[in-house]
């Protein structure tokens, strides 16, 4: 085999060229991205920039206005519906605030997928399947609560245990360290860890935590007014040249932007201010 | 000014076509649904919710709009002699609009405020965009069984709206404005035919989609926030509102055609 050919059979997912426009504001720029079967790959980048954009393109949860999206070297962003819930049972997604469904227990959460795509499961293998489930990510036990009685870790860490219940090859998470405490934090990207090492799944995490994407990245990626202005190992990003990015991973603003902030003004000239996309 | 009207007008179109596909997917999920014996258990479920629980709003509307008819139509008929038609005067008018109406306007307060605010609150929470990474059709799993449940049971309610409509006319007419109990049931059973009630109830049908789409589509399409669930709860209302009097009208100038054409020769065709 050739290296080419190493090399494309390495890829998970692939973006070409990826456009999206909400109206006049273009989101994604020509976003082109090749993601690794069996690494974790993290999208860093300021709030609004556009990282829950692209990752939601990654599952097709958004089509894009430009620019094709393959899974295994097959084209998905064309598909109709039908075909896309059959490409999706592939994924695992964490999405930002877990996504549970409140109406249901914490067990009919997780045997819901399972549900969608097994015929005739038993309702002691069910059992039994959840249990294993909660217990790789700490929470078993839990079944008969209802989401609103969890904590925001312990909604997280259900509803990981939900989008690992069909074994994904790639689990996507959206932010999954924001609004918990460093603890809790750490806990999730343990969670992480352990389940891309157990059961050798493609990650993609989205996150504006530094601490997090260190802590759980192979390769790291910096998005920035819709383009990629970074993308390397967490070494490469430390010491990456652009100032922009030494900015976001030092958390600090620009002198000129200090200045202002001093003197009461109010136009920043920094970067990072969200953009209404929406 | 005359950017803002074509705004207007272009946002208009651009929201009845997203409405159009919209329903045109809720009927192609609810058909594909009763082919399917595992959609029953949902839709049952919200057959409970949306029907069962309805009930009892839904009589007392009926009961209501029955002995308001007949207070104020009495002194009317009272004048020329007639009261003893009271029946027919307020059945026909229950049986034949107000009972369907009204009682349609009553569900899409109570059963379309509630689905905009369960599916609005599960938009922007992220819930629907997760039932669909978890490879099935929203619209399947969460509009089928409503859609069905409201156009199956709206026709049903209606019946529970007529009835108590009925009583209630009766209950105020005879025991209240003493009129004559056999003579009112008489000149009713004469004035009121099988295809007054028969239309009413059709109505029924056309009337649930109307409240299940608008409300499913206000939920699917509301803006993030408190706000936004609340916005889409009212438009939900409103537009029910307006469609259910729109379909009223249309309905009754079809039957009006229809019954103009085949009622007539019924006799013939039986």
């Amino acid at each position: 085999m050739t290296e080419q050919g190493e090399q494309t059979n390495n890829v998970m997912i692939r973006l070409d060229g990826l456009i999206k426009k909400f109206g006049n504001n273009t989101v994604l720029d020509g976003i082109s991205l090749a993601i690794e079967r069996g690494k974790t790959t993290v999208i860093i980048g300021p709030s609004g920039c556009g990282k829950t954009v692209l990752i939601k393109h990654l599952i097709v949860l958004l089509r894009p206005t430009a620019g094709r999206v393959f899974l295994k070297d097959k084209r998905i962003d064309d598909l109709p519906e039908r075909r896309l819930d059959k490409v999706r049972t592939h994924y695992g997604f964490l999405f930002q605030g877990g996504a549970l469904f409140d109406s249901l227990t914490v067990f009919e959460n997780i045997i819901f997928p399972i549900k969608q795509h097994t015929r005739q499961v038993g309702w002691n293998e069910l059992e039994e399947l959840v249990k294993a489930k909660l217990a790789l990510v700490g929470m078993d036990g839990f079944q008969s609560y209802y989401p609103a009685r969890l904590s925001g870790g312990q909604k997280k860490r259900v509803a990981l245990a939900r989008a690992i219940a069909l074994n994904p090859e790639v689990i996507l998470y959206d932010e999954p360290t924001t609004g918990l405490d460093p603890i809790r934090a750490d806990i999730i990207n343990e969670l992480i860890l352990k389940l891309q090492k157990e059961l050798g799944v493609t990650t993609v995490v989205v996150t504006h935590d530094m601490t997090s994407a260190y802590k759980i990245g192979d390769r790291i990626i910096m998005l920035h007014n819709g383009k990629i202005i970074a993308d390397g190992d967490a070494e490469h990003i430390h010491h990456h040249p652009n100032s922009v990015v030494q900015q976001f991973i030092n958390g600090q603003l620009s002198e000129n932007d200090l200045a202002a902030l001093r003197l009461g003004g109010t136009k920043f000239q920094t970067q990072f201010l969200p953009r209404d996309f929406e | 000014m005359f950017q803002v009207f074509s705004k207007k007008t272009i946002q208009g179109v651009e929201h009845s076509g997203q409405f159009a596909r919209f329903f045109a997917q809720s009927v192609s999920a609810s058909a594909s649904s009763c082919l399917q014996a595992s959609s029953y258990s949902m839709v049952w479920a919200q057959m409970n919710v949306i029907g069962v629980h309805s009930v009892p709003v839904i009589m007392i509307t009926g009961a209501f709009v029955g002995m308001t008819l007949a207070i104020q139509a009495y002194d009317q008929l009272a004048g020329m002699g007639l009261e003893e038609h009271l029946g027919v005067l307020i059945n026909i008018s229950v049986v034949k609009e107000l009972g369907p109406v009204l009682a349609a306007v009553m569900l899409a307060g109570r059963v379309g405020g509630a689905l905009t605010a369960e599916l609005g609150t599960m938009n922007v929470t992220e819930q629907i965009d997760a039932v669909r990474s978890m490879g099935t059709d929203p619209m399947r799993y969460l509009v089928a069984p409503r859609f069905l449940a409201c156009v199956f049971l709206t026709p049903f309610l209606i019946i529970y709206a007529d009835l108590l409509g009925i009583l209630g006319g009766f209950f105020v007419s005879v025991v209240q404005l003493s009129i004559n109990s056999r003579a009112y049931w008489q000149f009713s059973a004469a004035g009121v035919e099988l295809w007054d009630l028969s239309i009413g109830v059709i109505k029924g049908f056309f009337f649930g989609g109307a409240i299940a789409a608008v409300s499913c589509y206000k939920g699917f399409t509301c803006k993030e926030g408190a706000h936004g669930v609340g916005q889409a709860c009212t438009e939900a209302f409103v537009g029910s509102f307006i469609l259910i009097l729109a379909l009223d009208f249309a309905l009754a100038v079809i039957f009006k055609a229809i019954y103009g054409t085949i009622w007539p020769i019924r006799i013939l065709l039986l």
